[in-house]
């Protein structure tokens, strides 16, 4: 009976054998797949779905490094790093206080009966004031006014909330933290020293708010004292063109510390903000100053704050960069431009540059009016951007100002025509009042004219009639060979995307400069359909006007070109023992020594007894030439003033370029205006150097060479 | 002096072994090791008195330790209270010596390592301190259990005979 | 037995019963009944740190005459030195009164001087406090610095009717700021206490010096308060920079440890200098939002 029973269980036909072995072959195929899957999952897949997991785990926080400094060539410090303290909140410590006021809000909104209780919302007001009380707390203990008895017990209360800035806490920025980093603390004020965005203080003031902080405010709790560090430019606007200011960037940086072992992009989307350089050095040198961004990996919790660190890697500076600006030249020169002022006090745009005559390196670079990087290193407040683009101080005009050069340019003339040999250095040309060329006669700026001029006499009273001559007999062709020969018409300073784009920089600044440099002939007259060149622009030409337009940099580098007997300089603004003084296609001058002694001669006299006697500087004997050219602003005629030279005059060290733009109401007159500049720009310079330069009058001597 | 007030007579003879506990801290606090000693007074008052005094005598044992330590409140006597009820319930434990030392040193262990968490819960700013730290005062609180419930039990135990209450069973 | 158990078990649940109470009781009655085991205390830390004093006094008490005329010859000398020194304060203090009456300066921060025997350290791992001898019969309040002589000691965190626990430098719970000696821009480092670790001594770490600042060299560099927190008058000593040993670059700064300027384990008395007026952080501190 009971062997029966079993044997009925198992099949006995063939037919319920198959259906048998089916039935086994559709389990097996079953189990089969589901094994599979396991194992594909736990071996292939499994560096896949652990990255996945990480990825929902796990949070990348990148921490911004300090840029380098920026020095000059004595190594004082132009840019530097101060430390910022910020007061946040740690949002996930709050998490008990947001949900005490949360449910406090409901049952409130529960005892008006008001029906449907919106509860994002209440969340929204809970964390709002939860903030707002902690805010409130930290301006209790850093205003200084609230120091007395009447204000026992802080509650939310006790501070009024009338300033602007950051006694309130934003809505929308509180809302834009939870969405993007709720990983991190939220800030309630960005920086102690100076709190409330709008409110500036004295630094004394600001380390008093941080110290009130630090040592009144408890050390317990969710919030937090952080330091880091910003941009700090010790001298305020002091070379500010030269050396930029810094924004903020989201863009993810290059530079991140061995990070290899984190993989960064299966992680959750990042959320940065570093600093970027925006014009002058900090942006060329961008890459150097920066630095490695430092990085830390946190587990997160539930609600998305962080939890444990897991990895970190420290932050590291970026490298200093030395200038070759000498910062007590750079003052006295911004110092000087500053006095320039017109008939309403109102500073007049000028431009003051200074090289060393060997190197080329740049010594002081000055533009006016200036702009206060400090005020841009963080957050830039539109009433001052709006302040700096009307006074159009973003503009550098000693790289970027193009500006006819006007007498300035008649050292070229005269060393084009002795080239071409249609006047020598002891030829004399009798020159009156005028000069007719054509129908038209062209004046000399002395009523009765000058009578006998050479070189040397052309130079120091700055003779129109005697280049209207030579530039005529030498012509146009001639003459902007001669120019060209100077590297008037060639950028001196690359433009960032050549620096980008891994071209070799002639120059350091980044500006896009000198992209409208002009040097006129034939070709340039017919390309802007000016009709056919003719010899009343020739004229014009030769005394630096018309169309010839350039830079005051390129004036300076003339000058330094000029006195070393060579065609070509190449400015630099970064400091560098080992420069040899040879420059990028520099080749000499082309006169002989008579010639150039001349020519030395003539610009020396200039400063000595001619038109730039009010920059004499006793014990100095130095060259200079000053111009003065009309254009056109606003469709009314101004001045510009200009006076390039160089200095000592005998052993050239240093070459100079001032340039000022003279307002409609002003007489500027190139000696008058931009000697006096000069002057102080070499008085600082000697200073500075030292009295080795300075020549001790003697009765005997004679007034220059 | 009835015996009913005999849980807080004990606590004040009590009283100087943990001021003497404190200065011993002193003598060693540069090398920041504390000496604790509160779980320890409870071994002897546990196999005499009525659970209801062991368990006031803990609490002020605790409460006292905690008035002058950032603790949270009661966190260090609730510990005490809860192991004075666990010792006085269980009184076979404590029958003999080893029994007795055995208990010093695991009361003392426990009520060292609530008073440590709690001391982690007030000041977060001190929560990384290493484990091994804690390990090692754990250890502290162990051997000082050890070594010094003989000279408090006998002090207790003069105590508790003045006092007239009822001497401990030998046998359960 | 079988009663026992059950007693037992009753017991336990009373227990946890009170533990809910507890923890739902207003933190007033937790905070009174923690301030009356403090003042029960009292007392015993009195007697303790008066026995402390007598032990000592017994202690000078049995010198030989011959190290008392030594001493008392030492200390005509000190006082000399002193007398001439205080001459030249006076004047000194004539001078600045003068000088604030013309330039109608107001000053900052005035301090009431109490000074306080120290009755017991508790100067476990954790934390750095010591509890002194005068409390709040004596006027002083929670947040007052605690200094002795030019040094800075900590600061008062509890006052009790008649002690005061006193968080020292080295203690988790003490912040402040500090000018280094050598930093001719007067930049503000940040001093906090630190945690030791295992068998040993407790610091403080000075963090967020600049990273351009090098200490003058041949002698520990000296870490002032700035006295611009509105807590501690300007340049008390805090103590000496042990950047030789401990020198490291935390993100953008240096870090170094700092030796207090007082062996903090062998203090007698300190002085407690009391705020004629409350500063706003002394508000905060007796609130009780700061649990």
């Amino acid at each position: 009976m009971k062997d029966s029973n079993e044997m009925r269980v198992l099949p006995s036909t063939p037919v319920e054998r198959l259906r048998l072995h089916i039935v086994f072959a559709v389990f097996f195929a079953g189990f089969l797949y589901i094994g599979g899957g396991l194992a594909y999952r736990q071996l292939v897949q499994s560096g896949d779905l652990k990255e996945q997991s990480n990825s929902q785990s796990q949070r990348v926080v990148l921490r911004p490094p300090a840029r380098g400094r920026i020095y000059d060539r004595n190594g004082f410090a132009l840019v530097d790093s101060r430390a910022r303290w910020s007061v946040k909140a740690d949002l996930a410590a709050l998490q008990k206080e947001f949900r005490a006021e949360y449910l406090r809000l409901v049952a409130a909104e529960k005892a008006r009966e008001v029906g449907k209780i919106d509860r994002e919302r209440l969340m929204e007001v809970a964390r709002l004031r939860v903030l707002q009380g902690w805010l409130n707390k930290v301006w209790f203990v850093i205003d200084e006014t609230n120091r007395n008895d009447k204000l026992r017990r802080p509650t939310a209360k006790i501070v009024p909330v009338t300033a602007p800035g950051e006694r309130h806490v934003s809505e929308e920025d509180l809302r834009k933290h939870l969405l993007e980093r709720r990983a991190l603390p939220f800030t309630l004020v960005s920086d102690l020293a100076f709190p409330g965005a709008s409110q500036a203080q004295s630094p004394e003031e600001g380390s008093k708010s941080v110290a009130r902080f630090i040592e009144q405010f408890p050390v317990e709790g969710p919030i937090r004292l952080e330091s880091d560090n910003i941009r700090t430019y010790p001298f305020g606007a002091l070379a500010s063109h030269v050396l930029g200011y810094v924004k903020d960037t989201d863009q993810l940086p290059e530079n991140v510390n061995d990070i290899s072992d984190v993989r960064i992009e299966t992680l959750q989307k990042l959320h940065y903000t570093g600093k970027t350089g925006a014009a002058g050095v900090e942006l060329t040198y961008n890459h150097v100053l920066s630095g490695f961004t430092g990085w830390e990996l946190w587990t997160k919790t539930s609600l998305g704050y962080n939890q444990t660190r897991l990895k970190h890697s420290e932050p590291a500076q970026g490298s200093h960069v030395f200038l070759s600006l000498d910062y007590r030249i750079q003052a006295a020169t911004e110092a000087a431009l500053a006095k320039i002022k017109d008939s309403q006090s109102k500073l007049l745009p000028a431009a003051a540059v200074m090289l060393d005559v060997h190197t080329g390196e740049i010594l002081a670079l000055a533009s006016q009016p200036t702009f206060d990087p400090n005020r841009l290193a963080d957050r830039v407040s539109k009433a001052y951007y709006m302040e700096v683009e009307k006074s159009g101080a973003w503009l550098n005009r000693a790289t970027q100002g193009l500006y006819a050069p006007g007498s300035t340019f008649k050292v070229v003339t005269a060393i084009a025509g002795m080239r071409k040999k249609v006047v020598d250095w002891d030829d004399v040309l009798e020159c009156g009042a005028f000069y007719r060329v054509g129908n038209r006669d062209f004046p000399e700026h002395e009523p009765v004219g000058y009578g006998d001029v050479n070189v040397d006499k052309m130079l120091a009273i700055s003779c129109n009639v005697w280049n209207y001559q030579v530039g005529l007999r030498t012509g146009i062709d001639a003459l902007s060979a001669e120019a060209r020969r100077f590297g008037l018409d060639r950028p001196l300073l690359n433009t960032v995307s050549d620096v980008e784009s891994g071209g070799q920089p002639m120059t350091e600044l980044p500006f896009a400069a000198s992209r409208g440099l002009v040097v006129p002939d034939r070709e340039y007259k017919l390309r802007i359909k000016a009709g056919p060149w003719n010899d009343g622009d020739t004229a014009n030409l030769s005394i630096g006007q018309g169309y010839l337009l350039t830079t005051p940099l390129h004036m300076a580098s003339f000058a330094a070109s000029l006195a070393r007997g060579e065609t070509r300089t190449t400015p630099s603004i970064i400091h560098d023992v080992r420069r040899d003084g040879r420059h990028q296609g520099a080749e000499p001058i082309g006169l002989s020594k008579a010639q150039l002694d001349a020519i030395h001669g003539g610009m020396v006299r200039c400063v000595e007894e001619g038109t730039a006697r009010i920059a004499r500087i006793p014990g100095l004997p130095y060259a200079g030439k000053t111009g003065t050219t009309e254009y056109f602003q606003k469709g009314e005629k101004a001045h510009l003033a200009w006076m390039i030279g160089f200095a000592p005059a005998d052993n050239p060290v240093v070459a100079f370029a001032v340039l000022v733009e003279g307002q409609l109401d002003t007489s500027t007159w190139g000696g008058k205006t931009a000697g006096p500049v000069a002057k102080e720009m070499l008085e600082a310079w000697a200073a500075t150097a030292g009295s080795k330069y300075l020549v001790t009058p003697k009765p005997k001597d004679e007034p220059g060479r | 002096m009835t015996a009913g007030w005999a849980w807080l007579i004990l606590a004040l003879a009590t009283y100087p072994w943990l001021i003497g506990a404190d200065l011993a801290s002193d003598v060693f606090a540069s090398s920041s090791l504390t000496i604790f000693i509160s779980g320890v007074c409870l071994i002897a008052p546990s196999r005499r008195l009525r659970r209801w005094q062991s368990v006031l005598f803990a609490a002020c044992l605790g409460f006292l330790f905690e008035a002058r330590r950032p603790v949270p409140d009661g966190i260090v006597a609730l510990a005490l209270v809860a192991a004075a009820i666990f010792l006085s319930s269980n009184r076979p434990l404590l029958r003999n010596t080893p029994g007795m030392l055995r208990a010093a040193a695991v009361v003392n262990i426990l009520a060292c390592l609530c008073w440590y968490l709690g001391a982690a819960f007030v000041a977060p700013v001190a929560a990384v301190e290493p484990a091994s730290q804690v390990t090692l005062q754990l250890l502290v609180a162990g051997l000082a259990g050890v070594i010094i419930l003989l000279p408090i039990a006998l002090t207790q135990n003069a105590v508790m005979d003045r006092l007239g209450v009822p001497p401990a069973p030998e046998t359960p | 037995m079988d009663q026992n158990r059950q007693g037992a078990r009753a017991s336990y649940i009373a227990l946890a019963i009170f533990v809910a109470l507890w923890v739902l009781m207003p933190s007033a009655v937790r905070r009174l009944n923690r301030e009356a085991f403090a003042e029960f205390q009292a007392p015993a830390l009195h007697l303790l740190g008066k026995s402390r004093d007598m032990a000592t006094f017994w202690e000078k008490k049995s010198r030989s005459t011959e190290e008392m005329a030594a001493a008392g010859r030492d200390l005509a000398r000190i006082n000399a030195a002193l007398e001439i020194k205080l001459n030249a304060m006076d004047d000194v203090r004539r001078e600045n009164i003068r000088l604030r009456e013309i330039t109608r300066y107001v000053v900052p921060a005035e301090y009431m001087s109490v000074v306080a025997r120290v009755a017991t350290r508790d100067s476990s791992s954790w934390w750095q406090r010591i509890v002194i001898r005068k409390g709040r019969n004596d006027g002083i309040r929670p947040g007052a610095p605690v200094v002795f002589g030019n040094n800075v000691v900590g600061r008062v965190t509890a006052v009790h009717l008649t002690t005061s626990e006193v968080d020292l430098v080295t203690s988790p719970g003490f912040r402040c700021t500090a000018y280094l000696e050598g930093d001719d821009q007067n930049r503000i480092a940040l001093v906090n206490g630190v945690a030791s670790n295992s068998l040993g001594t407790a610091k403080a770490r000075v963090s967020v010096i600049p990273h351009d600042y090098t200490p003058p060299a041949g002698q520990p560099a000296r870490v002032f308060t700035t006295g611009m927190g509105g807590v501690f008058p300007s340049r008390l000593l805090l103590g000496y920079l042990d950047g030789g040993t401990y020198s490291t670059q935390v993100g953008n700064f240096k870090e170094s440890l700092l030796i207090p300027s007082r062996d903090l384990y062998n203090l007698q008395e300190v002085s407690v200098l009391v705020p004629l007026h409350p500063n706003p952080g002394e508000a905060l501190m007796q609130g009780d939002q700061f649990q």
